[in-house]
């Protein structure tokens, strides 16, 4: 059994391109669950509830977790248990980076929380991620670290040992999805790369970050 | 209060610029407690950013001063202003946050149209000044979480801007993450 594990940002590029049904479609081909935790939920469900700008894109969310489509991580591992290790990544990730006289707080829980159900849950699985900071700082620290001292115009020092503990996550995009979905022909649009290529823009204009020039790339391998 | 000094300068310093009818100048002084509130992430730097910023768009829009309610909202606002640097400068910190108080809620008394105006300026300065803090590399819901705002709305404005462009973002090369979604998928 596999584990998709969803941060806010993807459902929320998905949901605000109309692009949820897509995501039902990939569920049926996927071998395993769609989850989400107590603590992205409260990001894409409960606080939009209460502003109306958002709150009927609350409700389309909330239904995906009506369907079964997406599932509460607590169906895997307890809540307590998720928040005491996101709790602990937290200060992990938290003290990572810091200048001359302190530590830099990068993330907060939701996307932690995300992190945390990956590492407790064991089986296989991927992260789907559409903000920069945590993958960069997993994947490539250094590029990470050179963004902040080039925009705060001081020295940023990295704990490698803490980073240690970060290694071993797998990260995925909506756009990354989106190109599944079109190779499995789960898109209602004619089979194109100029609508996928539509869909990925549509992502990036949402919150999803991915460059033009890896949009043209995905669009090359699809 | 973290930077206590550079806060006080960037209070006079619009001031200044109010009084010069200058509005530029009165953003690029928004962007001057940004570092801090990346680094320490102080919720007095953060404040100051966003009304220093949102000063800055209701001096540019001459047209509110024509409506009502703009004389009690902006005497007010500038009395307060002035009261912030005043207690800033003697370190009554207390005093200040209270001064600040009464400025962000100087717009709530307005009745008129011109109080949804302001509101709204206020709520999109609290994105713009979350979105700067985002490009200095905090991730999005810490962002959204330390400027009081939804994630839904910094989503859309970080979608808008260039930032996703920058090569530095790219930790991973596409053809591996698309790797990595097949495998999951196989």
């Amino acid at each position: 059994m596999k584990s998709l594990i969803f941060d806010s940002g993807p459902l929320i590029s998905l949901t605000m391109n109309g692009m949820l049904p897509i995501l039902e479609k990939l569920k049926k081909e996927f071998p395993g669950d769609f989850i989400i935790t107590p603590q992205v939920r409260k990001e894409v469900v409960n606080k939009p509830m209460s502003i109306s700008k958002y709150k009927f894109e609350a409700i389309r969310v909330q239904d995906l977790i009506d369907k079964g489509i997406l599932e509460l991580s607590s169906k895997c591992i307890k809540d307590t248990l998720l928040e005491k290790e996101t709790n602990a990544l937290m200060k992990i990730i938290n003290s990572v980076f810091s200048t001359r006289y302190e530590k830099i707080n990068l993330v907060h829980e939701g996307e932690v929380s995300c992190l945390a159900f990956s590492k407790l849950c064991r089986n296989e699985n991927a992260i789907v991620i559409d903000e920069r900071t945590i993958r960069m700082l997993i994947e490539s620290p250094k590029n990470l670290k050179d963004l902040m001292e080039r925009k705060l115009h001081t020295e940023i020092k990295i704990d490698n040992k803490k980073l240690f503990n970060l290694f071993g996550f797998k990260f995925i995009r909506s756009s990354e999805l989106i190109y599944i979905a079109y190779k499995k022909s789960l898109i209602e649009l004619k089979k194109n790369k100029e609508n996928l290529e539509a869909m990925l823009y549509a992502l990036k204009f949402t919150g999803t970050a991915i460059s033009s020039k890896e949009i043209k790339e995905i669009k090359a391998l699809a | 209060m973290k930077e206590e000094e550079n806060v006080l300068r960037i209070l006079k310093e619009a001031k200044k610029a109010i009084n010069e009818n200058n509005p530029s100048e009165i953003k690029k002084l928004s962007d001057q407690t940004i570092h801090t509130a990346t680094i320490s992430q102080d919720s007095d730097n953060i404040i100051v950013a966003v009304l220093v910023y949102s000063l800055a768009k209701i001096v540019e829009r001459e047209h509110y001063r024509e409506m009502p309610g703009w004389n009690k909202f902006y005497s007010e606002f500038l009395k307060n202003w002035d009261l912030a640097i005043s207690h800033l400068e003697k370190k009554e910190l207390e005093e200040y946050r209270d001064d600040v108080g009464k400025i962000r809620n100087a717009m709530n008394k307005i009745s008129s149209n011109l109080g949804e105006y302001i509101s709204d300026v206020f709520r999109k300065a609290k994105i713009n000044k979350a979105f700067k803090i985002y490009e200095h590399g905090l991730s999005e819901e810490k962002t959204a979480h330390l400027l009081g705002i939804s994630l839904w709305d910094l989503a859309g404005y970080i979608g808008q801007s260039t930032i996703s462009e920058a090569k530095v973002n790219e930790s991973l090369p596409v053809k591996k993450r698309i790797k990595i979604a097949e495998e999951i998928f196989g």
